[in-house]
């Protein structure tokens, strides 16, 4: 049975209020995913004007991407984003230990996204698709389809820079979040990155689509 | 023995204008600033006069009345807009023209490269950074960068374009006072951007005829294209007879359909990319075999083949 | 005798001591608790050194540029060192002095006090936001040390992803790193100003110089991603070859072209607004008078925040652009100006019938409306597209964005600087010196710029190291304006040290002006305010009194 632990925010000394503390915290990290996601869309812009300009070239390149280990991802990140709000809703109600197992998962997910990305990049190379890398190029000699590949790598490597950073702060933040008393002074911090985590899944459910499905 | 550049004394605050467009830019320029020195003038006066006159410590009647804010806000906001909307209105007319060439212009070929230009006269004239044009005649300047991206400007003249290495840009004019003026590039190109400079010679047509002849050349563009368009065996899928390849007889101009089912316009650009990029812009109907010039033709060659791909006419039966 | 006389500085002349909280400059004394402190006055100062240091190296860098200009052959430098010259110039003008100069020191430093707070939102986050910024700049000294970087701050492609032989890519991380740097001072200021007003603050009662902090924290949050992924891109082709822009691997150059400018028209906006809203601090200041149409001036700011963002196509007229986008650039880029002529006409307005002190800062502030106003309407020339087609890319453009960099920005940061020196620092500057320098610094800068307008309209090109002979004698003119210029800048930053300790000490409120910054003891206290301010009354409450009659 769980134990019922007090839940708030220990005020820090320029707020007035926690309310206000409370609503400063959450628009920060509201105007943060934005500049995130108008980051994201240089490159969303350069996938869709290529898609435009040269469609069968870009259907080409398409069929090389590895749609299932794409979709396999894109399940898993959706899964974490139903952890992670287990681990807000928790987080609320003051059940430490669960929110902690949810906490967990979430970060086992979001290290299963990455591993399968890995074994993706690693079959790219086998087909020879990373041109960067020196290798002959496998695909066709059409340079729209090219391009469309290396927006791919990059895309999708800046995505798997944010996991990264994402699943390392939420290991840090679920050890700080297994101390005692942490939910009587912390709790918004849960709620907080909550928010974040949601992004990068947001970001990869509009990355999905636009380089493997769209054409297909 | 350096030319005597129109304009170019220490002192001369003002360029020469060496067309009638040009002069229309100038006035345009000189009315704009008289309604900006309306507007702005009257500001200076007045914050000086202000700061004199109400400066602190005089004895002065400092009440006013409130109220009508709002009106003069919006009257402040919106007539010195509609007074300047003229002007727009006047700069986007000059610069439709200018960007519509007359179907009769003689046209020059340019490339832009690190650091020099290269022009070519349709018949075969070539010249290294310097440029002879003759008065009178609609002139448009067919241009491309080898490399980086440069700038063709021509200050007397009020134009400039830049020259992109992925597709063609234009410029024309029509000049009519014959003389030297200064031709630069002026979109930063690496170490020697400043020196890729010439001067524009600007000729009555009799002064230009002489001077083609005695630029001498042996053939015109195109027949220098016709030269390399056998020399490549372009000939051998692209002939009448062949049935390998489109024949290019009046292709140029024409609609083209694609085979991802849009159509283009088989113009310079494209007429390019297709002998350097043959697999891109598939042509509907046709199996694609072309191979690709791409490191091959040089991009003189390539003015050249495009020159000569113009000249082809559709058969007459 | 303000509370900062209390503390006991000088123990040799044995001062009584008053047992009063010490200010935010002499509480602590450690370097530790200068370069690990969260406080946003110590950041704000630590920003002012650090942006200091780069105008200096900024100006050396334009010095020698126009030391160079000086001779039509280019035999005083190497075109490579002059290329150089001009973009670290570039670089480190904007990316590291003006974009940083009035938001990341006057903003840091009087938002909080502005609005009646203790903090920023974040002010952990804030000094995070300056190691970040001081990140970025060490990649920058890094490249200017190991031998610069030549493609002009505009980094154009292809010549910048496969043309240039220097060091391209330390430059690009050393501006993405800043830019992340700009996001968060931007973040930290929305949130301050969304939830950290203090009871009373309504929007309408702030001062105009939070309105336009807070338009250019709305550009700093929006468009610099953009640049970031735009020179990312530039890094990922430059490395790894992956063509977005080099069209021999398939891409476009206007491509980048595009994704620059949607940034860097909207960053020129971020220079030029807070200067504004310092201006309208000044203006009202000075004339101890109620700012004219203060809604409008509101408005004005929240309206050239947002159609910057829809202009940028009129760096790019004669780049191939359609005539359509062309047209529609032209016209909007026509509308954009009448945000800014509304601040204009409503100083002006202000400044009608108030009482004029002509101290320093309102000296800067009219030259500013003078030089501002030239700078914006040869903006509207190059903005009439007939006219840009002779005049892009001439001297007229960069005489253009100087009138508005310098003639604008700096001035307005400079008034600024003087306006709340004693704010800052507790001492007064001495006003003689203050008018010299001012003067020196409107005369140097017209007479190295005024001649570039007339040099582009000539067809003098920019960023060219060797030029026509016919061009010589301007380019003189404007070198030597910029030798009386340096010595104008050189001024201030002397008599400004001197006076940290030799300077009259300041009372709270040496202008008499309104704001609550102005309530607080010249230095402020480490936490602002004693008691959390109560605000019932409109801002520049100048006409409390009856009307005279003369």
């Amino acid at each position: 049975m769980a134990e019922a632990v007090l839940v708030g925010i220990e005020r820090a000394e320029h707020f007035e209020s926690i309310d206000q503390q409370r609503e400063a915290a959450s628009l920060g990290m509201w105007a943060w995913l934005l500049t995130e996601l108008l980051l994201f869309s240089g490159l969303f812009l350069i996938a869709l004007i290529l898609r435009i300009q040269h469609p069968a070239a870009v259907t080409l390149a398409t069929t090389h991407l590895k749609f299932w280990i794409g979709a396999a991802n894109t399940a898993v990140l959706i899964c974490s984003s139903f952890t992670m709000s287990g681990a807000i809703g928790l987080s609320r109600l003051g059940w430490q230990r669960g929110m902690v197992g949810c906490m967990l998962a979430t970060a086992t997910l979001g290290t299963l996204f990455l591993g399968l990305k890995g074994f993706e990049y690693y079959q790219d190379y086998a087909e020879h698709m990373m041109r960067f890398l020196g290798q002959p190029y496998a695909l066709a000699a059409d340079q729209a389809t090219r391009l469309f590949i290396d927006v791919y790598f990059i895309t999708t490597a800046l995505h798997g820079l944010h996991l990264i950073t994402g699943v390392s702060i939420l290991l840090v933040l679920t050890v700080m979040a297994g101390r005692p008393n942490f939910l009587a002074q912390h709790q918004n911090r849960i709620e907080i990155y909550g928010l974040y985590w949601h992004f990068i899944d947001l970001i990869w459910i509009i990355v999905f689509p636009v380089l493997y499905v769209l054409n297909r | 023995m350096t030319p005597d550049i129109a304009g170019s004394h220490p002192l001369a605050l003002w360029p020469a204008a060496a067309s009638r467009s040009a002069t229309e830019v100038d006035h345009l320029i000189l009315a704009f600033t008289g309604i900006t020195l309306v507007l702005t003038v009257p500001i200076f006066l007045a914050i000086t006069y202000f700061a004199l006159r109400y400066r602190a410590g005089r004895n002065t009647v400092r009440r006013h009345t409130e109220g009508r804010d709002v009106k003069i806000e919006l009257s402040w906001m919106l007539i010195p807009f509609a007074l300047t909307l003229g002007f727009f209105l006047w700069g986007a007319i000059i610069f439709n023209t200018e960007l519509h060439p007359p179907g009769d212009s003689m046209e020059i070929q340019a490339i832009g490269r690190q650091w020099m230009w290269k022009f070519e006269h349709p018949g075969g004239q070539a010249e290294i950074n310097d440029l002879h044009v003759p008065a009178g005649q609609n002139i448009m300047i067919n241009m491309i960068s080898q490399d980086v991206i440069h700038s063709l400007y021509l200050p007397a003249l009020r134009i400039q374009m830049e020259t992109l290495p992925n597709r063609y840009t234009q410029v024309w004019f029509k000049a009519d006072r014959p003389g030297t003026y200064r031709l630069y590039c002026s979109e930063y190109c690496g170490t020697d951007h400043s020196k890729m400079d010439g001067n524009l010679t600007i000729m009555s047509p009799g002064d230009f005829a002489n001077w083609l002849t005695e630029a001498g050349s042996t053939q015109s563009l195109a027949a220098i294209g016709a030269r390399l368009y056998a020399a490549y065996g372009c000939g051998g899928c692209h002939n009448d007879n062949a049935r390998v390849a489109p024949s290019l007889a009046g292709i140029y101009g024409s609609e083209i359909k694609l085979a991802d089912g849009t159509t283009t316009i088989a113009d310079d650009t494209f007429l390019r990319n297709k002998i350097l990029n043959p697999d891109t812009q598939k042509i509907a109907g046709t199996k694609q075999v072309m191979p690709s010039f791409h490191g091959i033709l040089k991009e003189d060659d390539l003015t050249h083949i495009v020159a000569y791909i113009r000249t082809l006419q559709e058969p007459t039966q | 005798m303000s509370p900062s006389d209390a503390v006991m500085r000088d123990p040799g002349t044995a001062r009584p001591t008053i047992d009063r909280p010490a200010d935010y400059l002499h509480e602590e004394h450690t370097l530790r608790s200068w370069f690990f402190s969260t406080d946003h006055k110590r950041i704000g100062l630590l920003y002012l050194a650090s942006i200091t240091f780069f105008f200096v190296l900024g100006a050396i860098a334009a010095c020698l540029v126009r030391l160079a200009l000086i001779v039509p052959d280019g035999t005083i430098f190497s075109s490579d060192t002059y290329n150089k010259l001009f973009t670290m110039h570039g670089v480190i003008m904007i990316w590291f002095f003006l974009i940083p100069s009035i938001p990341a020191t006057f903003g840091n430093f009087l938002l909080p006090l502005m609005i009646g707070a203790k903090d920023v939102a974040f002010p952990h986050l804030n000094l995070a936001s300056f190691y970040i910024f001081i990140t970025g700049a060490l990649f920058t000294l890094i490249t200017l040390v190991i031998g610069g970087v030549d493609t002009g701050w505009t980094f154009y492609a292809p010549f910048s992803t496969t043309f240039s032989n220097t060091y391209v890519i330390p430059a690009l991380i050393g501006v993405i790193i800043v830019g992340f740097s700009s996001i968060l001072t931007g973040l930290n200021f929305v949130v301050t100003i969304h939830k950290m007003r203090c009871p009373g603050m309504t929007w309408f009662r702030m001062p105009i110089f939070v309105w336009t902090l807070y338009a250019t924290s709305l550009i700093f949050l929006l468009a610099t991603p953009v640049i970031t992924i735009a020179l990312i891109l530039l890094v990922m082709e430059r490395a790894f070859g992956i063509g977005v822009f080099d069209p021999r691997l398939g891409g476009d150059p206007v491509l980048f072209e595009h994704l620059f400018w949607f940034y860097s028209h909207p960053a020129v906006y971020i220079m030029v607004l807070p200067g504004m809203g310092v201006i309208t601090e000044l203006v009202a200041a000075f004339s101890q008078k109620k700012v004219f149409g203060y809604r409008f001036v509101a408005y004005a700011s929240i309206a050239l925040a947002s159609v910057t963002f829809l202009v940028w196509g009129h760096h790019m007229f004669v780049n191939g652009e359609s005539q359509l986008a062309a047209t529609v650039y032209s016209l909007l880029s026509f509308a954009v100006a009448v945000p800014s002529a509304v601040k204009v006409y409503n100083w002006t307005a202000t400044i009608h019938k108030g009482s004029i002190h002509l101290d320093t800062p309102m000296l800067y502030a009219m030259g500013y409306i003078g030089l501002f106003v030239l700078g914006g309407l040869t903006g509207l020339f190059l903005a009439t597209l007939a006219i840009d087609a002779h005049l892009h890319d001439t001297y007229f453009v960069v005489a253009h964005f100087h009138y508005i960099m310098v003639g604008g920005t700096m001035l307005a940061f400079l008034g600024g600087l003087h306006y709340w020196w004693p704010k800052f620092t507790g001492r007064m500057y001495p006003e003689a010196f203050g008018r010299v320098g001012a003067g020196l610094i409107f005369i140097g800068f017209n007479v190295t710029f005024f001649p570039q307008f007339i040099l582009g309209y000539l067809g003098m090109p920019r960023r060219y190291h060797v030029y026509p002979p016919e061009f010589q004698l301007l380019n003189i003119m404007s070198s030597a304006g910029a030798t009386i210029l340096a010595a104008g800048y050189f001024f201030p930053m002397v008599y400004l040290i001197w006076s940290l300790w030799y300077g009259k000490k300041a009372p709270a409120n040496p202008w008499n002006a309104k704001g609550l910054e102005w309530t607080t003891s010249s230095p402020p206290p480490t936490h602002n305010f004693l008691n959390t301010p109560l605000v019932d009354f409109e801002p520049y409450g100048y006409e409390n009194k009856a009307p005279e009659i003369g």
